[in-house]
């Protein structure tokens, strides 16, 4: 399996992108934004297929839209963005702007599969540098500002009272969000990100009160559905993404029954 | 000399309502001051005021700049995730802000002494969902010492808890502030447990106060007119009873300022 660079390179990058959804999944359930993590996504792929119009590479175009977003989210409130209807709104806005886009582009049957599905197989040398220099860049921020993160996202009420300066805490955390949410998209495609950023921390969660060892446990449940899932997907020929996903179900319902046995 | 706060003839007006009028009082080191008064009488919009989330319409307090030295437990507190962290980990949250993620040896130290304080040891291993509300103030009120405050602002935090809790809660309060030279403002409705504790007792009403020493202000005489209504103390001053009867003149036509 490993004597393929293209195998080799969809490690590293998955590898990568389940550390990074792993560490950040844990703040996306504490503040609750699993739904406007999957806005993003639908974002992203509005703006990827706004760069295949354009000619640009679909990832730069991800970046753009989420990155815009999660700023103009973070300047209106997250109270405000996470209401059912604007929620709904944005979704169909920019699903219908990304169907327009393709409509004008030539260039859009691979590329629909893969935004909308996934393609870490497909991930190039190029690409896997692309996506460790971003991660790398989440990861400092997010340990720089790990502290106030905690705080703000474990208990608002308290880092409010605290002083802490919430606002600007959530529009930083909305950004790197939404970096993240661009990278992970080329892993698991814009239907699945949900997956990654919010099933191994929710996982995790049932099984250690410990912030600290959530986000350990989080980042390991994650790489090992990955790595689990590229496994199977090569040996099997069947969807990688299916196998990242049910991995992630399985860990996830494990995790309630030792809950509750536990209790 | 321990640290001081000072309101001077603090005013406040929420649209077209005067919350607050020219309230003025200093709050000492170590002072416990009891704030009581009915519903929408102002006491967390005090509170909000001194933390400056709210600007006062008139007045000032000193110092100005005193955001890092206030310890504030709310009246209210949401939590879904929050809920299922380790107490621990809950009060290491309120450790002053650093840019390094993990604790220092000495604030390591700092938090165990905190979780003794405020009696939490037995159940620091926990998550906070396991805890009871009297447990669970007693958390609240540990991450806010984790801050070292000067001054802790208590929104009613003995509300919703039994008789046994309330008091737990109060006298770790009281002790906490007699260890450290904590200045504290406590909410609550409850006269016995205040008249008990506090050095001293302000009684707000919308646009009106009282503030004096609880021997001047916990008397039927007095309570009765700030209340509106009857309420008897005993002989000691120890226990109140209010009753429904409205016998007395009402708050707005009060003015008393104790001691100050």
């Amino acid at each position: 399996m490993f004597a393929f660079d293209f195998m080799r390179q969809a490690f590293l990058a998955g590898t990568i992108v389940a550390i990074m959804g792993g560490f950040i999944g844990v703040f996306v359930i504490a503040r609750g934004l699993s739904f406007i993590t999957h806005t993003f996504s639908h974002i992203g792929f509005s703006g990827a297929a706004f760069a295949v119009f354009m000619g640009w590479n679909p990832f730069n175009g991800l970046l753009l839209f989420t990155t815009l977003s999660a700023v103009s989210v973070g300047q209106l409130g997250v109270k405000y963005f996470r209401r059912d209807a604007s929620i709904n709104v944005i979704l169909s806005v920019f699903l219908g702007m990304g169907i327009l886009f393709l409509a004008l582009s030539t260039n859009q049957a691979s590329f629909v599969s893969n935004i909308l599905f996934g393609s870490v197989v497909g991930i190039g040398m190029k690409e896997v540098w692309k996506i460790a220099i971003l991660s790398s860049i989440v990861f400092m921020c997010l340990i720089v500002g790990y502290r106030m993160l905690k705080f703000d996202s474990f208990d608002p009420v308290g880092a409010e009272a605290a002083g802490l300066p919430v606002r600007k805490i959530s529009i930083g955390f909305l950004v790197l969000l939404s970096i993240a949410v661009a990278e992970a998209v080329q892993i698991v495609g814009a239907l699945l990100v949900f997956t990654l950023m919010t099933i191994p921390a929710s996982t995790a969660r049932l099984i250690t009160p410990s912030i600290f060892k959530m986000i350990i446990c989080s980042i390991l449940l994650s790489v090992a559905s990955v790595w689990i899932g590229l496994t199977l997907g090569y040996y099997t020929d069947l969807p990688i993404s299916f196998f990242i996903t049910s991995i992630q179900g399985i860990f996830y319902i494990s995790a309630i029954l030792f809950h509750q046995l536990s209790r | 000399m321990g640290y001081q706060l000072s309101l001077e003839d603090i005013s406040v007006h929420l649209g077209n309502e005067q919350v607050l009028q020219d309230v003025s009082f200093t709050l000492n080191a170590g002072e416990f001051l009891g704030v009581i008064g009915p519903n929408g009488a102002g006491k967390s919009t005090l509170l909000k005021v001194i933390l400056g989330i709210i600007k006062p319409n008139k007045g000032r307090i000193t110092p100005q700049n005193k955001n890092s030295v206030i310890g504030y437990v709310p009246q209210s507190r949401p939590m879904d995730m929050g809920n299922t962290i380790a107490v621990k980990d809950f009060v290491s949250m309120g450790l002053p802000h650093s840019i390094r993620p993990w604790l220092t040896k000495k604030e390591k130290h700092m938090v165990n002494e905190i979780i003794a304080l405020t009696q939490i040891g037995e159940f620091s291993h926990k998550s906070i969902s396991e805890l009871s509300g009297g447990q669970k103030q007693r958390v609240y009120l540990a991450q806010a010492l984790a801050r070292q405050p000067k001054i802790m602002l208590l929104d009613e935090p003995t509300s919703n808890l039994d008789p046994a809790a309330q008091e737990q809660v109060t006298s770790i309060v009281r002790d906490t502030s007699n260890k450290l030279g904590i200045g504290v403002i406590f909410i609550s409705h409850d006269l016995n447990l205040v008249s008990q504790y506090a050095d001293r007792i302000l009684y707000l009403t919308k646009g009106n106060y009282a503030i004096g020493t609880v021997g001047e202000m916990m008397k039927s005489s007095v309570l009765s007119q700030l209340y509106g209504t009857k309420v008897e103390a005993n002989a000691d001053g120890n226990s109140f009873h209010i009753s429904q009867s409205n016998q007395s003149e009402p708050i707005s036509s009060y003015s008393y300022n104790g001691t100050e």
